[in-house]
């Protein structure tokens, strides 16, 4: 009896020994997006049972909140395995050197060069630090122009021909869409996304000439009269200009999708089609809408279309390097499924295969976000782009809101942003 | 002989329960509370960034000499104080009055109460999200306004000016925490005895009279409590203007201590010049807990 006790105490003890040695946990943070989450549970589950011993808990927070909570948790070196961001807030990560370098073995590959081979030229760059690749694309975004068509027709306009080309259209459609009752808009023709300055409004001031650093990286804010005749611009959009938008009104691509007469246009990327079928599939279906490139300014000296940005999955490297390897095996796998990202949630992976498929040339609209983005450039990324991005924002509020001069605004910015920049 | 009665005298050993039963609560209060406060003074002595793994860097007092440079600062200085004064002085007066009003009612005390503190109970979050609501260009905000002042069409620019932005966050903060205060006024109005009243009754004393000379001195030790209670809570106010500035309102004019704190920390990463700022908050919130002690002391009141 006391050795038949004795001989099973030894097999479980080795029991849990052995299942101790094999499990992985992978902890995995990223946004909130339905349809993503729907794919990607299937895919963890498939993958799970593939691996037995691994054990996936995929956690979602809005947007927002999803880099607050990233940043406090690697700043007490309690970070997830794998997370995702967009590259603006991601840079920080690569150079405070946080991550794990691409397994290319564990991901599938059989070299460095066959994953660099895979992507679309150019897209790993932003991830690219010192010889090493630090994430792999979930997708890669740029944004265009939808418009609803019935909006257009509802004031006497053509959409397929009086859509607007130019900035300077652009004011001159939206006045005409707009349905104001005094100085309160109840009908936008357009508005900006405002929290995305680097994204759509840093290309505008590129059409002007002006730039965000200059091409020897020591100035900040190139260019003073780009600079003030976009901050002109915004002021004349506002609330105390010709009163055609303000970024306290509602999203304007959230409306865009209810179809309910309160926006005729707005700005965003292909993932946005996903979106309209699943919030209104009616409207999604009726063909009412459309999409056409981001406007450039009458006196452009450049066509710069709004810069692309990439949300890339990367690794803990404070992790075990078991799970650092299975963590890159797991984002391979999901990622190995880029058509049905494209499909299901209409996102870009910007493998060369998916670019050069039929499913991406078949997609509505694809064409127009594909000839933007071969005529732009990536989004701004720096270890400070947040920073940057917010003294922009601080600027264009002032000048649109705060009732102070284009001059004064520019003038602050450039300090702030030159001392930002020096700081590093 | 006479030493050991000393150290064995009933006092002496209630002051050791006493501590026996106050060190749980101390040692708890050390580590949440005294610990982060040496800890950010510490880390404010160095230029460190958040993500960064390498050793942060000893600086002094330089993070310090920024701040007192920096307009920026200087801005957060004048956003919170001018959200401070603004708020906790209305606050004060409505919630004293308020106070009055109930307890001066015959029936319906603990409805009133229960409706006047409902406010305190929602989350700030909860309570800015249904404000953004209200100061929607096109919400319920301009639309009372319009129909009380008979001027159609009209923004009053309730998030997009920065007046108004200001006033609209001390607004939500006064709506939330009145009740609050409020109910603090009535416990300290029940404690005054009614034979005071009725003392000043039979000398001819009106209503006004009663509230000028009785109530108002009695209720001092009460005032100056929730004067410095909301004080320090204003001082502290994040969550409003955060919300307004994630609904688009412009940053600027609401960019409060807390705010500049959680900008500097979260979105730049400087953790130490951002620690820095919190200890001129912890310092400036120190002094008025000072008033506060000075002013008590000086106006105990017994009955």
């Amino acid at each position: 009896m006391k050795k038949l006790l004795t001989f099973f105490l030894f097999v479980l003890f080795l029991i849990m020994t052995v299942n101790t040695v094999n499990a992985v946990e992978i902890t995995f943070w990223t946004h909130e997006d339905p349809n993503r989450t729907e794919i990607e549970n299937r895919y963890i589950m498939e993958f799970e049972k593939a691996n037995p011993g691994v054990t996936v808990k995929r956690v979602t927070n809005s947007s927002t909140k999803i880099q607050e909570l990233v940043l406090t948790a690697f700043a007490a070196n309690q970070g997830p395995d794998i997370f995702n961001m967009s590259i603006e807030d991601e840079y920080a990560y690569i150079v405070n050197e946080r991550l794990a370098p691409i397994d290319f073995e564990a991901a599938g590959y059989p070299s460095l060069q066959a994953v660099y081979d895979a992507y679309v030229p150019g897209v790993l760059d932003p991830v690219t630090y010192k010889g090493n690749l630090y994430g792999l694309p979930l997708e890669l975004t740029n944004w265009c122009l939808y418009l609803n068509k019935k909006v257009f027709r509802d004031v006497g306009l053509d959409p397929e021909k009086d859509y607007p080309k130019t900035w300077e259209e652009m004011v001159e459609v939206s006045d005409k869409i707009a349905i104001r009752d005094g100085e309160i808009l109840s009908r936008r023709g357009f508005d900006f996304r405002y929290p995305y300055y680097l994204v759509s409004m840093v290309p505008m001031v590129e059409q002007l000439g002006g730039k965000l650093i200059s091409d020897d990286g020591k100035t900040a804010i190139v260019n003073d009269e780009a600079w003030l005749k976009f901050l002109k611009f915004m002021q004349e959009w506002g609330p105390n200009g010709k009163i055609l938008g303000s970024p306290t009104y509602a999203n304007a691509r959230k409306l865009f999708n209810k179809d309910n007469n309160d926006i005729g246009m707005c700005l965003t990327g292909l993932y946005q089609q996903g979106r309209i079928r699943n919030d209104n599939p009616d409207f999604y279906n009726s063909g009412e809408w459309m999409v056409v490139p981001f406007p450039v300014f009458e006196d452009a000296v450049k066509d710069v279309p709004a810069a692309y940005y990439g949300h890339y999955y990367m690794v803990n490297g404070q992790k075990p390097i078991e799970n650092q390897k299975m963590a890159w095996k797991l984002i391979a796998y999901m990622l190995s499924h880029g058509e049905e990202y494209l499909t299901k949630v209409n996102i870009v992976i910007p493998t060369v295969k998916l670019m050069e498929s039929e499913t991406y040339k078949s997609m509505p609209y694809s064409k127009v976000f594909a000839d933007d983005m071969a005529k732009g450039h990536v989004v701004y990324y720096a270890e400070s782009s947040a920073e940057i991005q917010s003294l922009i924002r601080e600027a264009v509020e002032s000048v649109m809101l705060a009732g102070t001069s284009p001059e004064d605004a520019l003038k602050t910015l450039k300090r702030k942003a030159q001392e930002v920049l020096e700081e590093g | 002989m006479s030493k050991r009665k000393t150290k064995y005298s009933i006092e002496r050993k209630k002051a050791q329960w006493g501590w026996i039963f106050v060190a749980p609560s101390l040692i708890v209060f050390a580590i949440f509370n005294f610990y982060p406060i040496f800890n950010a003074f510490y880390t404010s002595l160095f230029k460190k960034k958040l993500l960064s793994l390498k050793a942060p860097t000893f600086i002094g007092l330089h993070n310090y000499a920024y701040l007192l440079n920096s307009p920026d600062f200087w801005n957060s200085i004048r956003a919170t104080v001018v959200f401070t004064i603004g708020t906790f002085i209305p606050l004060l007066i409505f919630s004293l009055l308020f106070a009055v009003l109930i307890m001066s009612r015959k029936r319906f005390q603990k409805f009133f109460q229960m409706a006047y503190y409902s406010p305190a109970v929602l989350s700030s979050v909860v309570a800015a999200a249904i404000w953004l609501i209200i100061f929607d260009p096109r919400g319920l905000a301009n639309q009372w306004v319009n129909l009380m002042m008979n001027t159609p069409g009209i923004d009053h620019k309730w998030l997009a000016n920065s007046i108004m932005v200001q006033l609209s966050t001390m607004l939500v903060y006064g709506w939330k925490y009145v009740g609050y205060f409020t109910i603090i006024f009535i416990v300290g109005l029940a404690s005054i005895p009614k034979s005071i009243y009725e003392a000043a009754r039979i000398d001819g004393g009106n209503q006004w009279k009663n509230f000028w000379y009785i109530t108002l001195p009695l209720l001092k030790p009460t005032t100056i409590l929730v004067s410095i209670m909301s004080m320090l809570q204003c001082l502290k106010t994040f969550s409003t203007q955060y919300l307004f500035t994630q609904g688009g309102a412009p940053l600027a004019p609401i960019n409060v201590i807390t705010m500049n704190v959680y900008h500097t920390a979260i979105r730049d990463h400087r953790i130490g010049r951002a620690s820095a700022m919190s200890i001129i908050l912890f310092i400036i919130m120190l002094f008025f807990t000072w008033v506060q002690f000075r002013s008590s002391r000086a106006d105990e009141i017994s009955y």
